[in-house]
């Protein structure tokens, strides 16, 4: 891998870790099945129109929204 | 000069530093920090003595200060401040967006600003009371009356307040309100008998920069306020004059990593001011948190065009929704927390 290239992935992995961290937090106020989450992701998915198909995204959103949960979940614990 | 002593060094041997330069009829300050003892030396050291400090085992650095600012410099604390507003903080990772009309036009309305502002995530309210309007004969504020609306509809949704003091006299009515952080403006930057009186009332102070304000001069009306007994301030940096008239003025992002280096303050900006169209403001708000700011102030409504004062850069809640989630993401992304 060249190394402007490992650079700038590395950045983005930064940028994606720190953006789903933050989602973590957001997410830290509402319940795993609230329903409005999953209109959510699944408006979303409606009107990407990347190169991914949207099953793809959707485990995609999927695990990210379990781990965000989980983090959620351990961060409640920690401060009680 | 900035003294940075060991880490541990007991109370009494800061003294005993203290007592040697004020025998010598030299002033110093002690900083509130916590995390190493930190004192500023305000007069010029004699050679002697400065080789005796030089040689003190108990000091580990010298720093060196711009002008004759000494409470404001970068080096008067290991961290950077963090300014509480209510039980809002302001500072480095604490990143915040105040949020309101510009002026108080009346107390149905400023509630429903209110709640549009906290639906929307803002974290501050503002709200003008004493309106400094450019025309005499323009909507000048509600004045005390202002005040009582905006603190009610502050404590109805949970949101500390921030307005405008333009003279030191209607301070008992900003104190008697229990308003939560006082702003100055642009144009009251330099009235330094103001700065005076104001500082005394120990209430955080929203500093803007004057129109066509130096980063120097603003950081010494800083100073003013830390000197005369309000440490707790936060710059804004709202725009200013330059040659250019096709926006009302221009956002100054420079100053954001300089500011970094020279001092300890938090760092908001107000992009609304500084181009004074609200369709504008969006991309600026997300430049300004990507340079570093430490949060935003800005001016909505639920009816702009209906606004007495600046309706062309009060921005629509949704707009102001907009701006806040790109600001969430761009904190994010640089490190940096938003209040939830």
């Amino acid at each position: 891998m060249q190394p402007a290239l490992r650079h700038q992935l590395a950045h983005l992995d930064r940028t994606l870790l720190a953006l789903m961290n933050e989602r973590a937090r957001l997410l830290a106020s509402v319940a795993s099945d609230d329903p409005g989450r999953f209109a959510m992701v699944d408006d979303l998915l409606r009107r990407q129109d990347g190169p991914f198909c949207a099953e793809t995204l959707a485990k995609v959103f999927a695990a990210i929204d379990e781990g965000c949960f989980d983090e959620a979940a351990r961060r409640k614990g920690a401060s009680r | 000069m900035i003294l940075h002593f060991m880490q541990g060094t007991a109370n009494d041997q800061v003294q005993a530093v203290r007592d040697r330069l004020e025998g010598e009829g030299i002033r110093t300050l002690l900083s509130t920090e916590t995390a190493r003892p930190i004192v500023a030396v305000i007069d010029k050291v004699a050679e002697t003595l400065m080789a005796e400090l030089k040689s003190d085992p108990r000091i580990e650095s010298f720093h060196a200060c711009r002008g004759d600012k000494r409470m404001v410099e970068r080096a008067f604390r290991e961290k950077p401040m963090v300014v509480k507003v209510g039980k809002v903080e302001i500072g480095p990772g604490k990143c915040v967006v105040m949020a309101g009309p510009c002026s108080v036009e009346g107390r149905e309305i400023m509630m429903d600003a209110a709640r549009l502002a906290k639906d929307a995530g803002a974290h501050v309210l503002r709200g003008g009371a004493y309106k400094p309007r450019t025309s005499p004969y323009s909507f000048q504020g509600f004045g005390v009356e202002g005040l009582d609306q905006l603190k009610s509809a502050g404590e109805h949704f949970n949101m500390p307040v921030v307005t405008e003091i333009m003279d030191a006299s209607h301070l008992p009515a900003f104190v008697d309100h229990d308003i939560d952080m006082l702003q100055i403006g642009a144009r009251n930057m330099q009235n330094f008998t103001m700065l005076k009186a104001i500082a005394s009332a120990g209430i955080p102070i929203l500093l803007k920069r004057a129109l066509s304000g130096t980063v120097d001069e603003w950081l010494y009306s800083a100073e003013y306020l830390s000197a005369f007994g309000c440490p707790q301030v936060v710059l804004c940096e709202r725009g200013i004059r330059t040659y250019e008239p096709a926006t009302r003025n221009t956002l100054d992002l420079t100053v954001l990593p300089l500011l970094r280096e020279w001092t300890h303050l938090p760092i908001i900006v107000d992009p609304a001011h500084a181009v004074g169209v609200a369709r504008y403001i969006r991309p600026l708000a997300a430049a300004s948190i990507a340079a570093g700011a430490d949060g935003l102030i800005v001016e909505s409504h639920p009816r702009p065009e209906e606004a007495r004062s600046d309706k062309d850069q009060a921005l629509l809640p949704n707009e102001l929704a907009a701006i806040i989630a790109d600001a969430r993401v761009q904190a994010a992304v640089n490190g940096r927390q938003f209040h939830t």
